[in-house]
């Protein structure tokens, strides 16, 4: 078990002028399972493969339980990895892939046949052992994937998008998996994904990256709540936020006949650095109500609505200064629009987010 | 669509089948027919014999000395070869770790894929002729560079007791770089994740090749071993002009021998099919028990 911390670790691929990861300053703490989440592209991999020391550093350092680990070789690390497509050896039996390692180690036999077998108990893959990776399902290998690493009794787990290979549904079964076995282990976590449902549900803390520059660390929960900045605000939350660049004036944000109040500072850091008399409001879809035509709401135009089952969402198109903007809301299924009618929508007070129009950090 | 796919077929199967046989599988059965007689080549006359040519070559002492150089041919020549083409593979796909994470291959890792397959463009001839010279006695390549050193040389190819090495150290120099292609390309199909985990789990370069590389490429390393065992059973054209044979039958092989009989002074074709035939049998033995042995599970990734 170990901390992880970057120190404004950068990599530049070789041949490209912007860095895939840039200045990552982030602090593991000792068993701990961080998220790390962005689009595709943003260097959530790049920053993890630093760690396994399968990429270089060319800037700043990373460092394993205080232990500058920059430059050694992935062996020297103690660390184990999961890979997306879990890089099993397709020669080796599922007793051998995982005792691989360990044999490697020169770790005697005994040893090695206690920790597969307790490994393989904890995964159910007892059955399995003898055979080959290509007489397993898909979920099968992924546990066989996390087996070996578990196996290692490494200072850090690292995984890399370990689910997205399996179907929806296993997906979210291996999920709760994956995050009671780490609680279990309580080895310390990095974890790469790009879906923010696994982040919100995995996570002890998630950083979000874009364009390989860390946007926030926080708990699901705060990152949820008080986003850091317009990325994370519309990254996190399925349907995504309502996010808006809407009028400002003394008393707060217009959004066509509706208004949404600000406070007296707001509105003054939002005119600060050239706002421009303009402002980013966000509200989530949950976050508003469906109101009668006489308690100003806004009037949005309904073009689908998705049955959840538990609730609905609808989806729908407000004019909005001369032009046509989209909305989400999620409402009760028994007050559920039809196609085509209006529905007036009104955010809830004080669970709106404001951002500054230019550079959309939070205000 | 029934009735209608019969004449495509019949179109596309007839000219090569007619083609195959006429120009494969009737000369095999030519040649066994031959083997029976005792046709001299040149005369319309030729009497069967039964299996007497057979009989007279299991009693040839030269056919035998060429069968024991053919066979350590087979039994070195694949092995040095594809244990040569597995190791260039690996360095150049990835022998690069020092200083650079990750893995990948040696510095001026292109470069050197084509010097290694410069060989395979060249002809055989060339390759015979350009060999012949560094061997030679007085002011080859070697010699001369022994002699440099103040070192003394030895004849190379005129002496029977190196002459047959230096024929063999050709045809695995003439052989590798066509097997580090091979190797090499197998490899790129392999996930480069997989190397990644290796590395990852604390492999050393050799533990990679001997424990991951080598089980992941069986499949091209047993077709490999089935060419060059087809390679060391025949063998003539280097043989023929590197040595003929010589100097006193130290580098013979059966296929230098088979020309000899028919070809050399005695123009015996009926006692040359009947060690064609051998040959064809042999051939056809060593490729099937290779199969056989060497046969695995297939490699699948997930």
């Amino acid at each position: 078990m170990a901390t992880v911390t970057y120190s404004k670790a950068s990599r530049v691929y070789p041949g490209q002028e912007r860095p895939a990861v840039n200045e990552l300053d982030l602090e593991i703490g000792d068993g701990e399972f961080l998220v790390l989440v962005g689009p595709s592209g943003c260097g959530k991999s790049t920053s993890l493969r630093m760690l396994a020391g399968l990429e270089d550093v060319d800037a700043g350092s990373i460092y394993i339980d205080q232990r500058d680990v920059t430059h050694l070789p992935p062996k020297a690390r103690d660390i184990a990895m999961v890979f997306q497509n879990y890089a099993l050896y397709p020669h080796m039996t599922v007793y051998e892939n995982m005792a691989f390692a360990l044999k490697l180690r020169k770790t005697s036999k005994s040893e090695i046949d206690r920790r597969v077998k307790e490994a393989a108990g904890l995964l159910q893959l007892e059955e399995y052992l003898s055979r080959k990776p290509k007489a397993l399902s898909g979920g099968q290998r992924q546990r066989v994937a996390m087996g070996r690493a578990i196996v290692r009794e490494p200072q850090v787990f690292l995984m890399d998008e370990p689910l997205s290979n399996l179907d929806a549904k296993l997906r979210v079964q291996t999920r709760t998996q994956i995050a009671s076995l780490q609680a279990k282990l309580g080895v310390t976590t990095v974890y790469v994904t790009h879906d923010q449902v696994e982040a919100m549900t995995m996570g002890h803390r998630v950083a979000v990256l874009l364009d390989g520059v860390l946007q926030q660390v926080d708990t699901p929960r705060a990152l949820y709540d008080t986003p850091a900045n317009v990325f994370v605000a519309g990254f996190m939350g399925s349907p995504a936020m309502n996010i808006k660049t809407v009028p400002l004036n003394e008393q707060g944000a217009e959004f066509a006949e509706l208004q949404i109040p600000l406070t007296r500072e707001q509105v003054a850091a939002a005119r600060a650095e050239g706002g421009d008399g303009k402002v980013t409001v966000g509200f989530r879809p949950e976050d508003c109500d469906l109101v009668s035509p006489t308690e100003g709401g806004m009037p949005v135009v309904v073009e689908l609505v998705e049955d959840l089952g538990s609730d609905a969402n609808v989806y729908g198109h407000a004019a909005l200064g001369g032009n046509s903007e989209r909305f989400v809301v999620r409402t009760d299924r028994r007050s559920m629009p039809n196609m085509g009618d209006t529905v007036f929508v009104k955010p809830r007070t004080g669970r709106s987010h404001v951002f500054h129009a230019t550079t959309g950090s939070r205000i | 669509m029934r009735h209608g796919k019969w004449p495509l077929i019949v179109t596309f199967l007839v000219p090569p089948v007619l083609l195959y046989v006429a120009f494969v599988v009737s000369p095999y059965l030519q040649a066994f027919q031959i083997s029976t007689t005792d046709w001299l080549g040149y005369s319309p006359e030729a009497n069967s014999v039964g299996l007497a040519n057979f009989k007279a070559l299991w009693h040839d002492d030269y056919v035998w000395n060429a069968l024991k150089n053919n066979a350590i041919l087979l039994g070195l020549v694949p092995v040095l070869t594809i244990v040569l083409g597995l190791f260039f593979a690996t360095m150049l796909a990835m022998g690069g770790r020092s200083g650079r994470a990750g893995v990948t291959g040696v510095r001026g890792g292109a470069f050197y894929r084509t010097v290694y397959f410069f060989p395979q463009v060249l002809s055989v001839v060339i390759i015979a002729l350009l060999w012949k010279e560094v061997y030679h006695p007085n002011k080859g390549l070697l010699t001369s560079a022994l002699h440099g050193l103040g070192l003394p040389a030895p004849t190379w190819l005129g002496d029977p007791s190196t002459a047959f090495w230096c024929v063999l150290a050709v045809m695995v120099w003439s052989n590798v770089g066509f097997y580090v292609v091979l190797f090499g390309a197998a490899m790129s199909a392999v996930p480069k994740e997989i190397y990644e985990a290796v590395l990852l789990d604390g492999a050393s370069r050799f533990t990679t090749l001997r424990r991951v590389t080598l089980p992941l490429l069986w499949d091209t390393v047993q077709v490999a071993w089935v060419y060059l065992a087809i390679f060391a059973l025949d063998g003539f054209i280097l043989v023929q002009l590197m040595t003929n044979g010589g100097p006193n039958f130290s580098t013979d092989v059966i296929g230098v021998r088979m020309y000899d009989t028919a070809f050399g002074s005695e123009t015996k074709f009926g006692y040359a099919s009947a060690i064609g035939v051998v040959m064809f049998f042999l051939t056809l033995s060593v490729a099937v028990l290779s199969l056989r042995i060497g046969r695995r599970d297939r490699i699948e990734y997930s």
